[in-house]
């Protein structure tokens, strides 16, 4: 191990960036062992590593879905009974949907009462509102994607809501749902959007975040 | 440069520890129960597919997840031409104040105690978000289902219309199938919606069950239900 990471070191010098990851103290006030409401600074990284998760199960999920409308429920259907641990990734993945949700709000609930957005980290309050609102999307849109009765209707009542908004409404749920009913397109769309389009958003934004959290610090408690 | 001087970031030393190896390791603990919390609600707390999507099925009354339900709520308090007010207005300010916050409140104590007006908006949007969700679940076991009151003569009919069909696999008091759960106290386990719900679609209970659809109209069914929603 030791020579392997000297080879690399040598040619890459990678010992001042891990240092610089690494090498970073963290104050008292968010250990958990020194003070013992520290939890709540977990909320944070729990969310992370829930995404996580999510990610590695969708990418398990997408080996065997098949995103239309003849065939989706029936992928779908396959991987819960068929598929070697189906079930349960399948399930791990509905279940992370809703960890996420509430696991972003209880970290923004921590950095709210703890008033950690102030001067100088507004704009990582800002960053972290655009995650919320993009894990609550990724989740609406992976709600279509099993094709059942709820995923349908729920879709539609969804749409619908956003199609009766004044302007812009009939614009974006006609987008969304390419066409007047939901359909083929519907699914395609949600399915690209839901797997491409929020994560990548979702990457950049949690790269901006977590290069504001190591540049600035954790935030002191007065 | 600035950056240093006004990030509050302490000093290694005294009043913190070292990120790598001690907080890390604690990291990886927190982690590891984390997920293990996860795997055991995976295998516990079943989501079952219900049937395909019929979009002639208008009647089907669907639900958001548990998170839109706070907005899904507010949408009923808005009707006609106020429902841009659910729908726009109080999400759009509510959106906006959410970015904006920081620049809003500009002080520098960051004491819970000594900030009162945010202390209350805090809790006030948390109690909203936690009242509209429940009031939207409350509403959705007991209320959505418009079902017309229980008569009398319903529960022999539907006592009849129970011997023809369900004891052919479920059993009461003793007698029946034993092909599906006894049904002698439904009625004191689930509501009457709910019995409704499961005979429209079996699926709900258990996506592998062997119940099958009864062919029963709409004042059959309402029969059945009234009957074995008084069996407590």
């Amino acid at each position: 191990m030791g020579k392997i990471y000297q080879f690399i070191d040598q040619r890459l010098d990678l010992t001042p960036l891990l240092r610089k990851i690494a090498d970073h103290p963290v104050p008292d006030h968010a250990n958990p062992l020194k003070t013992r409401s520290a939890f709540i600074y977990c909320f944070g990284g729990i969310s992370f590593l829930v995404i996580l998760m999510q990610i590695l199960t969708g990418a398990f999920l997408m080996l065997y879905y098949v995103p239309s409308p003849d065939h989706a429920y029936a992928s779908v259907s396959y991987i819960k009974n068929e598929v070697a641990f189906g079930g349960f990734v399948s399930n791990l993945h509905r279940v992370g949907a809703s960890a996420a949700v509430l696991m972003v709000f209880l970290h923004m609930l921590r950095v709210f009462f703890t008033k950690s957005y102030k001067n100088p980290r507004e704009l990582n309050w800002v960053a972290g509102v655009f995650l919320l609102f993009i894990v609550m999307g990724l989740g609406f849109t992976g709600y279509l994607l099993p094709w059942d009765q709820k995923a349908y209707w729920a879709t539609t009542v969804g749409l619908n809501i956003l199609e009766g908004v004044p302007l812009a409404g009939g614009f974006l749920a006609d987008a969304l749902r390419g066409g007047s009913e939901v359909g083929m397109l519907t699914l395609t769309r949600f399915f690209v959007i839901h797997v491409m389009f929020l994560p990548g958003l979702l990457i950049l934004f949690l790269a901006a975040h977590f290069f504001m959290v190591r540049r600035q610090g954790i935030s002191h408690p007065l | 440069m600035s950056v240093n001087k006004t990030s509050s970031s302490v000093d290694p030393g005294k009043n913190s520890y070292p990120f790598y190896p001690n907080h890390m390791f604690m990291e990886a603990l927190v982690a590891f129960g984390a997920l293990l919390v996860l795997a055991l609600l995976a295998l516990l707390w079943q989501m079952p597919l219900e049937e395909i999507a019929d979009p002639s099925d208008s009647a089907y009354v669907p639900r958001p997840e548990w998170y839109f339900l706070f907005l899904f709520q507010l949408l009923k308090y808005f009707k006609g031409s106020f429902i841009v007010v659910g729908t726009v207005v109080v999400p759009a300010l509510a959106t906006l104040f959410l970015l904006l916050w920081p620049f809003l409140d500009r002080g520098e104590e960051t004491r819970l105690s000594k900030r009162p007006r945010s202390l209350a908006l805090g809790v006030f949007a948390i109690l909203s978000i936690v009242a509209l969700t429940m009031l939207a679940v409350v509403e959705d076991s007991d209320l959505h289902m418009d079902l017309p009151p229980i008569q009398e003569q319903q529960l022999a009919e539907g006592e009849d219309l129970f011997n023809r069909f369900c004891v052919l696999c479920h059993s009461m008091h003793g007698k029946g199938g034993f092909m599906a759960p006894d049904l002698t106290q439904v009625g004191a386990r689930v509501n009457r919606v709910y019995i409704e719900r499961v005979i429209i679609t079996p699926q709900i209970v258990s996506q592998t069950t062997i119940m099958s659809k009864v062919p029963l109209s709409d004042e059959e069914r309402h029969a059945i239900s009234a009957f074995l929603a008084r069996k407590k």
